[in-house]
């Protein structure tokens, strides 16, 4: 208990032990100030949708700012109230698409780049500078309608691309053959159309920028996120073998979104590798997360931004431990695309199409989510659905089913991970310890 | 006498309202021919294709009186109502026994999530009483990739009509099809003529049962008597009501036009999918096929769902100007939320017209769910009479 004191707290309330997840927020907040001063020395900056192929801008070396990881830092910032109540005066509903519709909302805040009396600036981090690009995927009806407007505020030019559904659905898209084959496994129609969507997207930012693309660039960039993921694999399959586990997702979480907004980076690169050298470390001294771990559980989901503590509230109580999210293990299994030098463009369209696929489609995600079950010898799942998000629907019964009937109990939530009016912290826990109480512990003890 | 009086005096009318009100009697009787008869979810399904191929197509519609016992197992509760009461005679066996497949098109982003769970569905509960089910994929965005690609899944689906008629469709085969569509939407043209030109003989509702009975018979049939009605309805009394457009989500029934207009006001025009849009845009009869299939689906007026909210705001005010409408209703389904993006730009380009606006959001379908709204409706009528 005496380290637990040492832990330090997050302003959502969770404790955290990972050197690497201190770095990365530490760096972050650096890197962000580093881009504000890039984009007031004039250079071009791209405000970017998570599941825009960001690669691009990378190897392009154009500054940008992930559109999801800037809500988690307004979520974090506990700004999202403020935010939602401008949308309400606007005219707008406070109650749609939070998790997208932040910085739009940002975008309606006449204090964002201000500083208050003490002289503190009253955006988060300063607020954000205005892009001089913004560039969305439209894999839902409203994602084109918020960037439009996002970009109008700030004075932006507008890129969409658009999302095709995959007609050949292979099972088990986690064997490692994706890496090699995924030629094989997409349809090639889909792996052509998104790599002229790529070239197209080229044009308009040598366009807006004056930056000429360079393949070599994208080839060195693919080959640094490869290796980056490599790790996160590595990572992932570490403490899935460790019982008890050396880090929860409150560790990963944060360490590992923040460092995949960096990918194709050195830096990132460097960081996944400090990552597994310090779980490894403290795998191989034995240390446990959670010492008195018993039952080891599953988050699927978008991350709970503004109540990270939430994932530890059972760890003491009954040994039960969060040790699996998307975030360390989308990047473990879905990224690494090899043959990078026979056609980057084209490696590149063959991850960013399948994004959406792998988590939002039955069976893919059903699929994955048993392989990972497995893999990570899981006791119980926990399934939040965002209620107001058409695109994070994604088949709950399908994916219920499939690991019920491989005899793992789930709980099904709807919650919001951005907006905190719409989160009972006693509510959420008292489902949760429902959950363990009449489920996860039955279920365990009858498999002895 | 009123319009409705004069509308059910007239047979081919009656008729049309007869297909409207009993949706199924066409879909037998042709069955019952030995035509084969397929279901189309989403607005973007071309008939031309599936009239080619000598098949029928229909519209799926839901049924508001339904228990939703399969729906609240396998969706989700962010699900368009509507949409979730579709899903339910989908596959609850009831469009099994109907039709002989369904097609999905993916005109919004909550079908293409039916199509998946239906795919799904397929394989791991094949016992499930599910017709066979293709998807089109279009693209929405106006790029030439994206026509192009557009053209290539046209051609795809193409090949799937192609096996369920049992036979090759040759180009002459579309292009007679397509004739017959555009005959169709030219006489419903003329309807809206009648509707929204300088005299108003035809009101919202009774253009609702005109245009959607096409979704539910016979496409020749129902253009000879669409024709007849627009020649019956040119002299039928002048309706003397403030002229209303109405935007937002698809109306199947009459139930909602009904109420909007005993509130005094007349629906002139309207956007969704069920109305107006449905004869927006011709095929192109000098185009090769499948171009003319993509320029006529892709490039009609923008939906609320696959458009960006400047093109919405833009197609709105298109719109209101061409009906001459003075004010404007929108009425958004509770979880049809991709119109509340575009709300407050279009409310306020209106109003700097000097339109009117009423906004019914978050409603709850079927309409008799909703608390009643009827005091609002008659606070905007006596508005609209105020400022005609
Ligand atoms: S539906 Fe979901 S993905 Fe789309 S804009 Fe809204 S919150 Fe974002």
């Amino acid at each position: 208990m005496a380290e637990e004191a040492k832990r330090p707290e997050s302003q959502s309330g969770a404790v955290k032990r990972l050197k690497a997840t201190a770095t990365a927020s530490a760096y972050q907040k650096e890197w962000f100030q580093k881009t504000k001063e890039r984009v007031e020395a004039g250079e071009p900056f791209g405000y970017l949708n998570a599941d825009v192929p960001m690669e691009v801008l990378r190897a392009m070396d154009i500054p940008f700012v992930v559109n999801q990881w800037w809500a988690a830092i307004c979520g974090a910032k506990r700004m999202t109230k403020k935010y939602f109540g401008l949308l309400r005066d606007a005219g707008y509903r406070d109650d749609l698409c939070s998790y997208c519709a932040t910085a739009f909302a940002e975008s309606l805040d006449p204090d964002d780049r201000k500083l208050d009396e003490e002289g503190k600036p009253m955006g988060p981090w300063g607020g954000l500078p205005d892009p001089t690009i913004a560039i969305t995927r439209l894999t839902c009806d409203c994602q084109g309608k918020i960037f439009e407007q996002f970009a109008k505020n700030h004075g932006s030019a507008l890129y969409t691309m658009e999302n095709t559904v995959a007609r050949k659905v292979p099972l088990k898209w986690f064997d490692k053959v994706i890496w090699n084959d995924w030629e094989e496994f997409y349809d090639k129609d889909r792996i052509d159309e998104a790599v002229e969507e790529l070239q197209q997207m080229i044009r308009f930012l040598e366009q807006e920028t004056g930056k000429m693309f360079d393949m070599n660039s994208l080839e060195k960039v693919m080959n640094l996120i490869n290796e980056q993921e490599l790790y996160y694999n590595k990572t992932r399959d570490l403490i899935a073998s460790c019982h008890p586990v050396p880090v929860t997702v409150v560790d990963t979480i944060n360490a590992v979104m923040q460092a995949q907004w960096q990918r194709g980076t050195e830096w990132g690169r460097d960081h996944a590798k400090s990552l597994y050298e310090e779980v490894k470390a403290l795998a191989d001294a034995g240390v446990a997360a959670v010492p008195n771990e018993k039952y080891r559980l599953m988050w699927l989901g978008r991350g709970i931004w503004h109540d990270f503590s939430f994932y530890q509230s059972f760890e003491e109580k009954y040994g039960a431990v969060f040790m699996w999210s998307m975030y360390l293990a989308m990047g473990a299994d879905a990224y690494i695309r090899y043959h990078v030098e026979e056609d980057p463009l084209r490696a590149l369209a063959a991850r960013y199409i399948g994004m959406e696929d792998f988590l939002h489609m039955p069976p893919w995600n059903s699929q994955w989510y048993l392989q990972q079950i497995e893999q990570n010898d899981i006791d119980g799942v926990v399934y939040m659905i965002p209620g107001n998000c058409m695109q994070a629907v994604e088949g709950s019964y399908f994916i219920k089913k499939a690991i019920e009937d491989a005899g793992v109990p789930v709980l099904i939530f709807e919650a919001d991970p951005v907006d905190p009016r719409k989160w009972s912290a006693e509510n959420m826990r008292g489902f949760v310890n429902e959950f363990i109480e009449t489920k996860v512990i039955p279920n365990k003890e009858n498999k002895k | 006498m009123s319009i409705r009086e004069c509308a059910l005096k007239s047979a081919a009318f009656s008729r049309l309202k007869d297909v409207y009100d009993n949706r199924e009697q066409e879909i037998k009787k042709a069955r019952a021919a030995g035509t084969k008869v397929i279901a189309e979810l989403g607005c973007d399904v071309p008939d031309e294709l599936l009239l080619a191929g000598g098949l029928m197509p229909v519209r799926v519609y839901a049924d508001p009186d339904k228990e939703l016992v399969q729906t609240n197992k396998y969706l989700e509760f962010s699900f368009d109502p509507i949409v979730r009461a579709q899903f339910e005679k989908i596959v609850d066996g009831t469009y099994k026994e109907l039709v002989d497949a369904l097609v999905v098109s993916n005109s919004t982003d909550v079908i293409i999530r039916i199509y998946l769970y239906l795919r799904e569905m397929h394989r791991v509960e094949p016992e499930k009483p599910i017709p066979e089910v293709e998807f089109i994929d279009w693209l929405f965005t106006r790029n030439l990739l994206y026509q192009q690609r557009n053209e290539f899944l046209i051609g795809l689906f193409q090949e799937t009509v192609e096996r369920w008629a049992g036979r090759k469709i040759s180009d002459e085969e579309i292009r007679e099809a397509a004739r017959v569509c555009n005959a169709d939407k030219a006489a419903l043209r003329k309807i809206g003529e009648l509707r929204h030109g300088s005299e108003v003989h035809i009101n919202g509702s009774e253009a609702l049962v005109i245009i959607g009975s096409a979704f539910f018979m016979d496409r020749k049939e129902h253009t000879k008597l669409v024709e007849e009605v627009a020649k019956e309805a040119a002299s039928w009394p002048v309706i003397n009501a403030p002229r209303v457009f109405f935007t937002g989500s698809n109306q199947e029934s009459t139930d909602l036009y009904d109420k909007i207009e005993a509130s005094g006001v007349v629906i002139v025009g309207d956007d969704h999918d069920w109305g107006d849009r449905f004869y927006d845009r011709d095929f192109n009869l000098e185009y090769t096929t499948r171009r003319a299939i993509v320029d006529c689906y892709m490039l009609r007026e923008f939906s609320s769902k696959k458009a960006y909210t400047s093109q919405r705001v833009e197609a709105l005010n298109r719109e209101v100007a061409a009906t001459a409408a003075d004010g404007v209703i929108f009425y958004m389904n509770e979880y049809e939320e991709a119109a509340s993006w575009d709300y407050p730009p279009q409310k306020k380009s209106l109003e700097s017209q000097g339109k009117k606006t009423l906004c019914l959001a978050k409603m709850k379908w079927p309409m008799s769910k909703n608390d009643d709204f009827g005091d609002k409706l008659s606070a905007f009528a006596d508005t609209m009479k105020g400022g005609a």
